[in-house]
């Protein structure tokens, strides 16, 4: 019985601890989307000093992408809507990216060419470079060999 | 008392993009309507693919992806809508006459203060440790004396299962951070199928900058089912330092305690093939050297050590030429060493492009050397040609043709058609002031 009234005070008290912190943060939001037009390619630090300095779009970028994503979305939405991120990480999906963009040679695509049979020996090396995409999502043509 | 998140399925589906645009025309005819101001924006890719499959069968299949966002600009709701949908003109592709896709569909609440805001629909989650899609919600602020939370709930969106009763995942991330110095989250999910414990995953995550020129970012993850650590990822990033950088990758990650929740059977490691056991130690380095403003040589080298399996490594280089708005050339060789012939290759890439006017063409060409022959090729290659032309500022017209030779094809020739119309209306006079 106590302890059931310390997990309803608990939770009751919950909300109005989260309240005051909210109340106290007094930060202002980040722009819903960038204020100025960007140069291509986006070189974050010619402008800010902080965190987003460490953003610039090199050509390495691409590589260590998924870090900032994980801490720090909100950054990459202020310049990148959600379709951009879903042409890659698709929940089911038919088209190769590398098809759909063959007039951007410069961006790093998976699966260029013939990655059929690539992949074979790919996700031999390296496994775990697949399953962030295809472990519980866009994996229907999967089961067409791996049964 | 459980919330039953699976009552968010029915919004999604095969037929989710049909009522989507259904849905869009119905915006286009009532938003004049509407006394405030109320932008719409977004995008439409239309594409048409032809292509031979296996057997031969012509294929000939369109798709529409469409995405877009609803909101008024001096206001904090907005809604967001991205999905696609694909109808064969000629037979069935995947078995079916038609597919579809929602990828996400939410209203969003933004505060003006905080960074507060909460998604609720099909959203997509990046925090810590979670990269999900959810039937549910999502919500982030940020906290006193630079501390940050965020959360997640609902009903997981994932291909290839479809167990029976109460599927769920939840989770949240804490985080702290000295903006410009260092950002650290504690994170944390549990997914639940059929009432029974499918994932759960605990996370630590870091980026931190020291000094100048010099980033540590990574993330491990925690494996409270089987009770060990599944990864450990981490990247270090020196430079620029006269026009050099260096990019240092360390990264540990135990395929049992890794490979769970995989809803795949891809992922189901036999000892013949990988075994569950294996454990890999991956160690990279990446030099990039900016020789001017638009030409950029690269080197990169990934060696892979397992604790069961030979250990492999893939390495090689690129350059790099590119002006801006006017086009560029580029030139990849890589090899792929594993421990026997069948895990060897060669890959070179090359590609060329530039823009004329309103117009701009691509070349590009792949070749991929089995060491050990496929299907008795060896020689896998494929060359595309791409061009587009930007019939007025927001629409854009191309079309692109592929011929490749490889393992399961001895020619092989695709065609794709693009129509990208980009559009951002106003609807509704805005008061004075707001």
């Amino acid at each position: 019985m106590k302890m059931k009234t310390v997990k309803i005070a608990f939770l009751l008290l919950l909300p109005v601890f989260a309240g005051m912190l909210f109340a106290c943060a007094k930060t202002a939001s980040m722009a819903a989307w960038h204020p100025v037009e960007v140069s291509y390619p986006p070189m974050c630090s010619d402008c800010h000093t902080d965190d987003r300095a460490a953003m610039n779009h090199t050509s390495d970028f691409s590589t260590r992408h998924k870090f900032y994503a994980s801490q720090n979305e909100r950054t990459c939405s202020v310049c990148h809507k959600e379709a951009f991120c879903s042409d890659c990480h698709a929940h089911v999906e038919e088209l190769k990216p590398s098809d759909k963009y063959k007039d951007s040679p410069e961006l790093t695509l998976p699966h260029r060419g013939d990655y059929l049979n690539q992949h074979k020996i790919d996700g031999r090396i390296n496994p775990s470079s697949c399953f962030p995409c295809h472990g519980r999502q866009n994996n229907e043509r999967c089961k067409v060999c791996h049964r | 008392m459980r919330i039953d998140w699976t009552i968010l399925r029915y919004v999604s589906g095969p037929r989710v993009m049909r009522a989507a645009v259904v849905g869009f025309t119905l915006l286009l005819l009532f938003l004049p309507s509407l006394s405030r101001a109320v932008n719409l924006s977004g995008d439409s890719n239309t594409y048409v693919q032809s292509r031979e499959d296996a057997d031969k069968q012509k294929i000939l299949s369109a798709y529409e992806y469409l995405n877009f966002s609803v909101q008024d600009p001096g206001k904090e709701v907005s809604f967001h809508f991205g999905g696609w949908l694909r109808y064969d003109l000629k037979t069935e592709e995947f078995g079916n006459k038609s597919n579809s896709d929602l990828q996400y569909g939410y209203l969003s609440y933004k505060s003006a203060s905080n960074n507060a805001a909460v998604n609720l629909g099909r959203v997509m989650v990046f925090e810590g440790v979670a990269a999900e899609r959810v039937d549910g919600m999502y919500a982030r602020t940020d906290l006193a004396k630079g501390f940050g939370v965020s959360a997640f709930g609902g009903n997981p969106v994932e291909t290839e299962i479809n167990l029976p009763g109460n599927n769920i995942i939840y989770g949240g991330r804490l985080s702290h951070q000295i903006p410009g110095l260092y950002r650290i989250g504690v994170s944390a999910l549990k997914e639940e199928k059929n009432s029974e414990d499918f994932r759960k995953e605990e996370g630590i995550d870091l980026w931190l900058r020291p000094i100048n020129k010099v980033e540590l970012m990574g993330n491990s993850k925690y494996n409270e089912i089987t009770k060990d650590w599944a990864n450990h990822s981490y990247f270090l990033v020196l430079g620029p330092f006269a026009r050099v950088r260096f990019n240092t990758e360390a990264s540990v990650i135990n395929y049992k305690d890794y490979f769970t929740g995989a809803t795949s059977s891809a992922f189901s490691f036999q000892p013949s093939v990988l075994d569950q056991d294996e454990k890999v130690r991956i160690l990279g380095e990446q030099i990039a050297f900016g020789l001017t403003d638009n030409l950029n040589i690269s080197l990169d080298y990934k060696g892979y050590s397992y604790s069961i399996a030979g250990d492999a490594k893939y390495y090689g280089g690129n350059i790099r030429y590119s002006v801006v708005k006017a086009g560029g050339a580029g030139l990849s060789l890589h090899k792929m060493d594993g421990d026997d012939d069948r895990l060897k290759y060669d890959e070179y890439r090359a590609y060329l492009f530039g823009k004329f006017g309103k117009a701009d063409v691509t070349l590009d060409a792949l070749d991929v050397k089995y060491k050990e022959a496929i299907n008795g090729v060896k020689d896998a290659y494929s060359v595309s040609l791409a061009a587009a032309y930007e019939l007025a500022e927001k629409l854009k017209i191309g079309a692109d043709v592929e011929y490749s030779k490889n393992p399961d094809f001895e020619k092989d020739i695709r065609t794709f058609f693009k129509l990208i119309y980009s559009f951002d209306i106003g609807y509704g006079k805005r008061k004075e002031g707001v």
